[in-house]
C-alpha cells in the first residue's frame, strides 16, 4: 500500500511539470485534429459575414442532391458492414471452430492483415481488371460462355459494385478483429452447456451469441464508419459518377460545386455528426463486451 | 465431437474465390499489354515512367519523415502516459481514435481552411509547407495505429521498474528514452512504423486535397488515362503492402514476452 | 454391498498412436464419492472426459444405470460436472447459471425459479442471486458451478480439479463443504484430482492412476496404508523405500545395511525381487527411536537432522546409505536427539511394505 501512496503524494507537488510531459502530444492533436475539426463546426453554423446561423444546416437537409447522396453513403456503408460482418464472423468461426488444420488459420490472417490494408486506388483497379469491360471475368463469360454481361445490361459502376470491391477489405477487417473474441469463447462453457443438456443450436443462442453480440455489433459500426468516410477507392472506381457524400464533398473542396463554402462546412459537419454517433455507440458496445469478458 | 464437417470448407471455398480471382485477374489483366501474348511491358512502361520514380519516391520520403513525426510524438507520450499520468490515458486514447472517427477528407478540408497562404500558420503558402502538412496529415492518420502497437508495446515490459533502475544507475530522461525504452519497444516501433508505410504510401484524399506530388493521386491519374498500366501498378502496390504486413508479422516473433511479469 | 451404478468396462483410448488410457476397469456404486488421483498426464482427465462423453472410447464400454452412454453425445447423458475453470456463463446472472440446465429442459419458470433458490440455499449464496460471474470470487463462482450442476438432478456428478484454482483456505472450507452436499443429495460422483490430501479427505474410494491404468483402487484407508506399487506408495503421503538385500526368501530375513531384519511373511522373489534384493517401504510415523511397545524390528542409523514442527519432530536418519525419516510427537519432557547420533530406529514387521515395481 506505501508503494502507492508514495508516488501520489509526490506527484501531487509536482503536478504542472508532470504535465509538460504531454504538452507537444497535446499541442499537436490540437492544432491539427480538433481546431481543424472544430473550424469546420463551427464553419457550418455561420453566414458568409460570420454571424451564427442554421442556415446551412437548414440547406443541407433541403438540398435533395445532398440528401440523396448522405442516403446512399450510408446505405452503401451499412449493406457493406453487414455482408462484411457476416463474411467475416463466418470464416473467423470456421478458422476458429471449424476444425481446420491451423495453417489455414494463419494464412487466412495474414492474408486479412494484407487485404484490409489493400484499400484505395489500387484496390479499384484490381476490380476493374476483374469484372471491368476487358476484366477477367467478363472475357471469360463472354468468350467462353457466350455471356455478353455488359449487353446484357450488367454495370459494376453502381452502389453494388462498390460494395463488392468494398467487402475486399471489409471482411478481412472483421476477420481480423473478430477472431480474438471468438477465441475468447471459452470451450469450457460449451461443454458446460451439453453436460447440461443443451444442443448445440441452445448454446450459440444463450451463450455465445449473447456473448459475442457487443462486438459483433461494435465491428459492425466499425466497418460502416470505415466505409463511410472511404472516398478513394470510390473515386478511382466509378470517378465521380456515384453520388456519394465524401465524392460530393471533394469535389465542393475542389471546386464549390455547391456555389455555397458553409454547406460544404455544414457537409463535413454531416459526416462527423454520423460517423461520431456511431463511433461513440461503438466504444458503449466495447466497454460492456471487456466487461463481460473480463 | 471433432467430426470433420463441411460447412467450414465451402466458408472457405468460398471466400478464397471472392478474394483470390481480383488478385489473378489484376495480374492477368497487367500482363495483356502485348496483343501477341503475356509480357510485363506495362510493368516496364511503369517502371521507365518518370512520374512514377518521381511520385514514388517522394512519397517514401513522405512516409519515412510521417514515421520520424509519429515515433517523437507517441513514444514519450505512450511512456509519460504510463509512468506519470495514468488518469490522463482515457483522454489520450481518446484522442488517439479520433482519427478513425473523423474522416480524412473532413480533417484535410479543416487544414485547407486553417492552414492556407493568408492564415497565421500559412502551411499552404510554400511547397515546403505543404510537404510538412501532409506529413502532419499523415501522422495524425496513424496516430490509433501507432499509439496502439506503442502501448501494446509498453504493456509487456515494466515501465516503472525499468525507470527507476535507469534512475538508480544515474541514468537522465534522454538516455532512458533513448537507451532502455525504446530498444525495449522496438518491435512494436517498428510494427507500427510498416502499417503506417503501408497506409500513407498510396493515400490519395489528403495528398490530392493538397496538391502534393504524391504517388496516391499519380495512381489516380494513371486510372483515369490507362488500361494496362493500371494493373500493373495495383500488383506493385499489393506487394508493397504484403511486404509491409509480413515484416510486421516477421518482427512479432522477435517481440519481448513480458520479461518482468510472472509467466503462467 | 450397494449395487453399481456407474460401471466402465474395458475402457481405452488413444490420441493417434498414443495411449493416454489402458484397460479401465472400474464400477461405482450409486451415492458413492470416487477420486480419480495421479500426476498431470496420468490419462485421469481423459478418463473423466469419456465418462461426461467429450472423447470417444478406443476400445471399450461406459454404463450409467442400465444404459449404455459409451457413443451418447454429452447432452443426452444426464451429468453435472464442475470445470477448474468455473466456466460460468459470463452474460448470465448467478440465477441464470444455475437455472440454464433446467430451461433448456423446458422446465416450467416458476418450477426453476423455485429450483434455483433452493440451490442457492445449499451453496449458501442466496443474497448473489443477481449478480454476474465477474462479480464474485473464485470460490463463490466455484459454488455456483457446483449449483447449476446439480440443479438438473445429474445421474452422475463429475468434478475436474474444481479446487485447484482456489486459494488455499477456501481450498479446504469448499472441499468439506462439496462433500457434505453431495452426501446429503446422494448423487454418485467422480472427482479428479492431483491432491493426495484432497483424495484422501473427501474420497469413499480413490483410484490412483499413473501412465494410463489403474495402479490401485481402494479407500484412503487401503491405499494409504497398504499401497500396492511402488507408484502408489510415493504418490501418497511420504514414504521410505530402502533397500534390502534377500537373504533367505523363505523366512523372509533380509539384510538392510548390518542390521538383519525378519520382514515376517514369505518374500515372492519372482515378484518382489530384482536380483536378490527387495524395496521395503515404511511410514515415517511408523518408525519410532528406541524401544515401543509392538515395534520389535530395528535398524541402527545416524540422525543427519531434525526438524521441529511444533507438534510433530521429523528427523532424517542415515541408515546404509539411504535417508529414513522419522516422525514422532512431541514429547516435553524429553530432548530430541542431536545431528550426529547413534540410533536404534524401531518398526513392527505389519508396517513393512513390500513394493512391486
Amino acid at each position: 500500500m506505501t508503494d502507492a501512496t508514495l508516488p501520489t503524494a509526490a506527484a501531487r507537488q509536482r503536478l504542472p511539470l508532470a504535465w509538460l510531459g504531454i504538452v507537444p502530444f497535446l499541442v499537436f492533436a490540437l492544432l491539427f485534429l480538433i481546431m481543424p475539426t472544430l473550424n469546420l463546426v463551427v464553419g457550418a453554423f455561420q453566414d458568409n459575414s460570420g454571424a451564427f446561423s442554421l442556415d446551412s444546416i437548414v440547406q443541407l437537409w433541403n438540398n435533395p442532391k445532398i440528401v440523396a447522396a448522405y442516403w446512399i453513403s450510408i446505405k452503401i456503408s451499412a449493406i457493406s458492414a453487414l455482408l462484411g460482418a457476416l463474411a467475416g464472423f463466418f470464416i473467423a468461426l470456421a478458422i476458429v471452430r471449424g476444425g481446420l488444420a491451423p495453417w489455414v488459420r494463419s494464412a487466412t490472417l495474414t492474408f486479412s492483415g494484407v487485404a484490409s490494408n489493400f484499400a484505395g486506388v489500387p484496390l479499384a483497379f484490381s476490380f476493374l481488371a476483374t469484372m471491368g469491360r476487358l476484366g477477367l471475368v467478363t472475357v471469360f463469360l463472354n468468350h467462353v460462355l457466350g455471356l455478353d454481361i455488359y449487353r446484357m445490361g450488367f454495370n459494376p459502376l453502381n452502389s453494388w459494385g462498390l460494395i463488392s470491391v468494398y467487402l475486399f477489405f471489409q471482411i478481412p477487417l472483421m476477420i481480423v478483429i473478430i477472431t480474438p473474441a471468438i477465441d475468447g469463447l471459452k470451450r469450457e462453457w460449451a461443454e458446460a452447456a451439453a453436460t447440461l443438456g443443451a444442443s448445440n443450436a441452445q448454446f450459440w443462442r444463450m451463450v455465445a451469441l449473447p456473448v459475442l453480440w457487443p462486438s459483433l455489433l461494435g465491428t459492425f459500426i466499425l466497418l460502416f464508419a470505415n466505409a463511410f468516410g472511404a472516398i478513394a477507392t470510390a473515386y478511382a472506381f466509378t470517378g465521380s459518377s456515384l453520388n456519394i457524400v465524401p465524392i460530393l464533398l471533394y469535389a465542393q473542396i475542389r471546386g464549390d460545386v455547391l456555389y455555397n463554402p458553409h454547406l460544404g462546412y455544414a457537409l463535413a459537419f454531416g459526416m462527423i455528426v454520423i460517423t461520431g454517433l456511431a463511433n461513440i455507440f461503438y466504444i458503449w458496445l466495447r466497454m460492456r463486451s471487456e466487461r463481460w469478458l473480463k | 465431437m471433432k467430426k470433420t464437417r463441411i460447412w467450414p470448407w465451402i466458408t472457405m471455398l468460398l471466400g478464397s474465390i471472392y478474394f483470390f480471382l481480383p488478385l489473378i485477374a489484376t495480374l492477368e489483366f497487367s500482363l495483356r499489354m502485348k496483343r501477341e501474348g503475356y509480357s510485363l511491358e506495362a510493368y516496364r512502361v511503369v517502371l521507365a515512367d518518370p512520374r512514377f520514380r518521381d511520385t514514388f519516391s517522394y512519397s517514401v520520403i513522405v512516409a519515412v519523415f510521417t514515421i520520424l513525426l509519429g515515433v517523437l510524438l507517441v513514444v514519450p507520450t505512450a511512456y509519460w502516459i504510463r509512468l506519470k499520468l495514468p488518469k490522463m490515458r482515457p483522454v489520450v486514447e481518446f484522442i488517439t481514435l479520433l482519427p478513425l472517427i473523423i474522416p480524412a477528407i473532413v480533417i484535410v478540408f479543416g487544414y485547407i481552411r486553417m492552414y492556407g497562404s493568408n492564415s497565421v500558420l500559412p502551411f499552404l503558402g510554400t511547397s515546403r509547407g505543404t510537404d510538412l502538412l501532409l506529413i502532419i496529415g499523415y501522422a495524425t492518420l496513424a496516430l490509433p495505429y501507432m499509439y496502439r502497437a506503442v502501448d501494446t508495446g509498453l504493456r509487456t515490459i515494466d515501465v516503472r521498474t525499468l525507470t527507476e533502475a535507469a534512475q538508480i544507475l544515474g541514468a537522465g530522461w534522454t538516455t532512458i528514452i533513448a537507451r532502455i525504452i525504446l530498444p525495449n519497444v522496438l518491435i512494436a516501433v517498428l510494427s507500427g512504423a510498416f502499417l503506417t508505410f503501408a497506409i500513407v504510401i498510396g493515400e490519395f484524399t489528403i495528398a490530392s486535397l493538397l496538391n502534393a506530388p504524391a504517388f496516391g493521386p499519380y495512381l489516380q491519374l494513371m486510372g483515369a488515362n490507362r488500361a494496362y498500366e493500371p494493373a500493373a501498378l495495383a500488383v506493385i502496390s499489393f506487394v508493397i503492402t504484403w511486404g509491409c504486413m509480413s515484416l510486421i508479422q516477421f518482427l512479432s516473433r522477435y517481440a519481448p514476452k513480458s520479461a518482468t511479469t510472472p509467466q503462467h | 454391498m450397494a449395487e453399481t451404478f456407474l460401471s466402465i468396462k474395458d475402457v481405452s483410448k488413444s490420441f493417434g498412436p498414443v495411449q493416454v488410457v489402458k484397460n479401465f476397469n472400474l464400477d461405482i456404486d450409486k451415492g458413492e464419492f470416487v477420486s480419480f488421483l495421479g500426476p498431470s498426464g496420468c490419462g485421469k482427465t481423459t478418463m473423466l472426459r469419456m465418462v461426461a462423453g467429450f472423447e470417444e472410447p478406443t476400445a471399450g464400454t461406459i454404463m450409467i444405470g442400465d444404459r449404455d452412454v459409451t457413443n451418447l453425445k454429452p447432452n443426452q447423458r444426464n451429468i453435472g460436472m464442475v470445470f477448474q475453470a468455473y466456466a460460468l456463463f459470463p452474460n448470465l446472472t448467478v440465477k441464470q447459471n444455475i437455472g440454464f440446465g433446467l430451461k433448456v429442459a423446458g422446465v416450467p419458470k416458476a418450477e426453476i425459479d423455485a429450483r434455483v433458490q433452493e440451490m442457492l440455499d445449499i451453496i449458501k449464496l442466496s443474497q448473489f442471486g443477481d449478480r454476474y460471474p465477474f462479480q464474485l470470487s473464485g470460490g463463490q463462482q466455484q459454488r455456483i458451478a457446483l449449483a447449476r450442476a446439480i440443479a438438473v438432478k445429474p445421474q452422475v456428478l463429475l468434478l475436474d480439479e474444481p479446487l485447484s484454482a482456489l486459494d488455499a483456505k477456501i481450498r479446504v472450507s469448499l472441499r468439506d463443504e462439496i462433500r457434505s452436499i453431495q452426501r446429503k443429495l446422494g448423487i454418485t460422483t467422480i472427482f479428479v484430482t492431483h491432491d493426495q490430501e484432497e483424495a484422501l479427505s473427501m474420497s469413499d474410494r480413490i483410484v490412483v492412476m499413473h501412465d494410463g491404468k489403474a495402479e490401485q483402487i481402494g479407500t484412503p484407508f487401503e491405499i494409504y496404508n497398504h499401497p500396492a506399487t511402488r507408484f502408489a506408495a510415493n504418490f501418497v503421503g511420504t514414504l521410505n523405500v530402502l533397500d534390502a538385500k534377500v537373504l533367505d526368501p523363505r523366512k523372509g530375513i533380509v539384510a538392510i545395511g548390518e542390521d538383519k531384519v525378519d520382514v515376517g511373511a514369505e518374500i515372492d522373489l519372482s515378484h518382489h525381487a530384482k536380483d536378490g534384493v527387495v524395496a521395503l517401504a515404511l511410514r515415517p510415523e511408523a518408525v519410532s527411536l528406541g524401544k515401543r511397545k509392538g515395534r520389535d524390528r530395528s535398524v541402527t542409523g545416524t540422525i543427519a537432522d531434525v526438524h521441529f514442527l511444533g507438534s510433530v519432530i521429523r528427523m532424517r536418519a542415515k541408515v546404509a546409505g539411504a535417508n529414513l525419516l522419522v516422525d514422532t510427537f512431541n514429547d516435553p519432557d524429553q530432548a530430541p536427539p542431536k545431528r550426529g547420533d547413534k540410533v536404534d530406529l524401531t518398526f513392527a514387521a505389519k508396517d513393512l511394505l513390500l513394493l512391486n515395481d
